[in-house]
């Protein structure tokens, strides 16, 4: 069974903003699925859709095969959602925030001691669990929000921009707690990014999102080789009538595309994909042919380039009401302690 | 279940509110400044038998003592309508529609703090009263009949606090609103004016006011004595406006999104 099956998603707020317009997909279990997509793309609005904060203007969202508009009782305990602000409470301490959040998931006394302490100990909260959250800096705000998500221990976990505003050991290690959710307790995860790499390094599978719209829906690696490919540069040291023999070989290698070569003895491989698995195979082919390799070179296309071929290059400002400025100015002060 | 869950949202704020020192200090000091220095100014200005029959005791602050009891819980429910704007700036609002709780839960568990607040508060009212020679004509249990009172209109005002958040997004604007209704409902009720002395107008808008409703039960108990005949109108009023408010609230939540 699907985690999550979304049929042609359109949300139009009341000022008449068609935030997400048609949008299909479907997440299978224990999959990391990601949204990729600049400011306003529509992303935290297919996700509100879909945990049930916002109804949809059209289209059917299925989680573990039940319709979320006929019965949303049943999905939202299966699943959890930490929204890109930071929902925590800040006069509250650690603890108490998780405490009160497993009892809006009606959870046991018992289990939220047992739960509670095995996620914060999971995000290294523990410590600092009965301290105020406004004593927290930013990335365990992020943390403790992402931990209160899974006191209830969701099948599925939403998280919309979990790494927004943080630091680069911070992001590391969030990526590393959402990659042992998946493995040690089989979660399904679909997460929002604006961020490239991180969509890279995370997810089994990306859509492209812009302007309401899956542009492009793929593995990672699938996406880049659709542009293209990598591109491997080879150099010999010496090279003499062997050389052509050599050539053809890996040109028959599986995954090249095409070889060309310049007069001057600088060869290029285009290769669908992984080209850094095929350089040890290249370097042994080389030697078996008694040829010595001088230098090897690996460009591979990012998912920047696939990013910026769907979406193109500028940079849109989202128009947004006063009340959304001050909410911003707040939540990035907060992300930036 | 729903029980419970207004439990939660309920214990949330109250351990905010007594966590909070200063504002704790301020409802403290509030009430001392209005009873202390009001009532004593008054007093002098009172002694003439022609006022005490308006007023119906030679104390103005026994007078007065419902009154800024009524005036304190008036403006604690307008907290509770700050708290979901507040809410829904962190982004707590969201997380809270989220969770599998009945959505009526939020309104009804913060007008359940806001209670317990305004019967707190009502209650350091009362001990500063008594400490500045207030007696109660139907002693302990009027003092507790006092509280109920007040607790149960301090529902009426955060809910209608909490029904006016729901829609309005905005801080300042809420806080117009609010004040827009709260000011009035003060200055035309009979919470520091005798009724018998105000123009016949206005002795009319009070007699409709609510904050009236609320006043006139306490003033009865704390002055003369029981007397359910003269005040079960006002009780009746104030029970009803309470439970239609409660109504209100919950409902404008159950179709609340985060748009
Ligand atoms: N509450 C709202 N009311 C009206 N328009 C909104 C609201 N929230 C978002 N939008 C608009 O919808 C579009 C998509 O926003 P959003 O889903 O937040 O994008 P993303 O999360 O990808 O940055 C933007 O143009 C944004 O301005
Ligand atoms: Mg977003």
């Amino acid at each position: 069974m699907e985690a999550v099956c979304v049929e042609n998603l359109v949300k139009i707020y009341h000022g008449g903003i068609r935030a997400v317009d048609g949008v299909s997909f479907a997440i299978d279990e224990r999959e990391i699925f990601g949204f990729l997509g600049p400011n306003g793309a529509g992303k935290s609005t297919t996700i509100k859709c879909i945990v049930g904060l916002l109804r949809p203007t059209n289209g059917t969202i299925r989680i573990l095969g039940v319709d979320v508009g006929k019965d949303p009782g049943v999905a939202k305990r299966s699943i959890g959602y930490a929204a890109q602000e930071t929902a925590v409470d800040d006069h509250l301490t650690g603890w108490e925030n998780l405490y009160l959040q497993g009892r809006f998931y009606h959870l046991s006394q018992e289990e939220i001691r047992k739960r509670g302490e095995e996620v914060l100990r999971l995000f290294g909260l523990w410590e600092r669990r009965n301290d105020l959250a406004q004593t927290y800096s930013g990335g365990m705000l992020k943390r403790l929000d992402i931990a209160c998500a899974l006191i209830h221990r969701p099948r599925i976990l939403f998280l919309d921009e979990p790494t927004l505003g943080l630091d680069v050991q911070t992001r590391t290690a969030i990526w590393e707690y959402i990659r042992k959710l998946r493995e040690e307790h089989g979660m399904t995860i679909f997460l929002t990014t604006h961020y490239m790499e991180e969509a890279d390094e995370l997810c089994d599978r990306v859509a492209i999102i812009d302007q309401g719209k899956i542009l492009a829906l793929d593995k990672p690696g699938a996406l880049k080789a659709a542009l293209g490919g990598d591109l491997i540069t080879l150099k010999f040291v010496s090279t003499d009538e062997r050389l052509p023999a050599l050539l053809s070989a890996i040109q028959a290698l599986p995954g090249v595309r095409n070889l060309r070569s310049s007069p001057d003895g600088i060869h290029w491989i285009w290769v669908e994909q992984r080209g850094d698995r095929l350089i040890p195979e290249l370097v042994q082919l080389a030697l078996a042919h008694g040829i010595q390799v001088d230098s090897v070179r690996l460009k591979r296309p990012t998912l920047d380039d696939v990013y910026l071929h769907y979406t193109g290059r500028e940079i849109r400002e989202a128009e947004v009401s006063r009340e959304e400025h001050v909410r911003a100015r707040i939540l990035q002060r907060r992300v930036r302690r | 279940m729903i029980v419970a869950d207004v439990g939660y949202v309920a214990w949330r704020e109250l351990l905010k509110f007594f966590r909070a020192k200063t504002r704790l200090l301020v409802t403290v000091i509030q009430p001392l400044l209005w009873l202390g220095l009001m009532g004593n100014m008054m007093e002098g200005l009172v002694k003439n038998p022609f006022v005490e029959r308006l007023l119906g005791t030679g104390s103005y602050l026994a007078f007065m003592t419902p009154g800024v009891l009524l005036m304190t819980v008036l403006f604690g429910g307008v907290f509770a309508g700050m708290s979901i704007v507040w809410d829904r700036r962190i982004g707590y609002l969201e997380k809270l529609l989220a969770a599998p709780i009945s959505r009526a839960a939020i309104p009804l568990g913060k007008m359940m703090a806001s209670a317990v607040q305004g019967g707190f508060q009502g209650l350091l009212i009362l001990l500063i009263a008594t400490g500045l020679g207030v007696r109660f004509a139907t002693g302990f249990p009027g003092a507790i009949f006092a509280l109920v009172v007040a607790m149960t209109f301090s529902l009426i005002l955060s809910g209608f606090s909490l029904a006016l958040a729901a829609r309005i997004k905005s801080q300042e604007t809420l806080m117009a609103v609010v004040n827009f209704f709260t000011m009035p409902l003060m200055f035309t009720s009979n919470a520091l004016f005798p009724r018998e002395a105000m123009p016949g107008w206005l002795a009319t808008l009070a007699q409709m006011n609510p904050v009236t409703h609320a006043v006139t039960p306490i003033r009865q108990i704390l002055l003369f004595g029981w007397d359910w005949g003269a005040i079960w109108v006002s009780l009746l009023v104030i029970g009803g406006l309470a439970i239609l408010m409660m109504f209100v609230a919950a409902q404008s939540f159950l179709r609340t999104t985060v748009e």
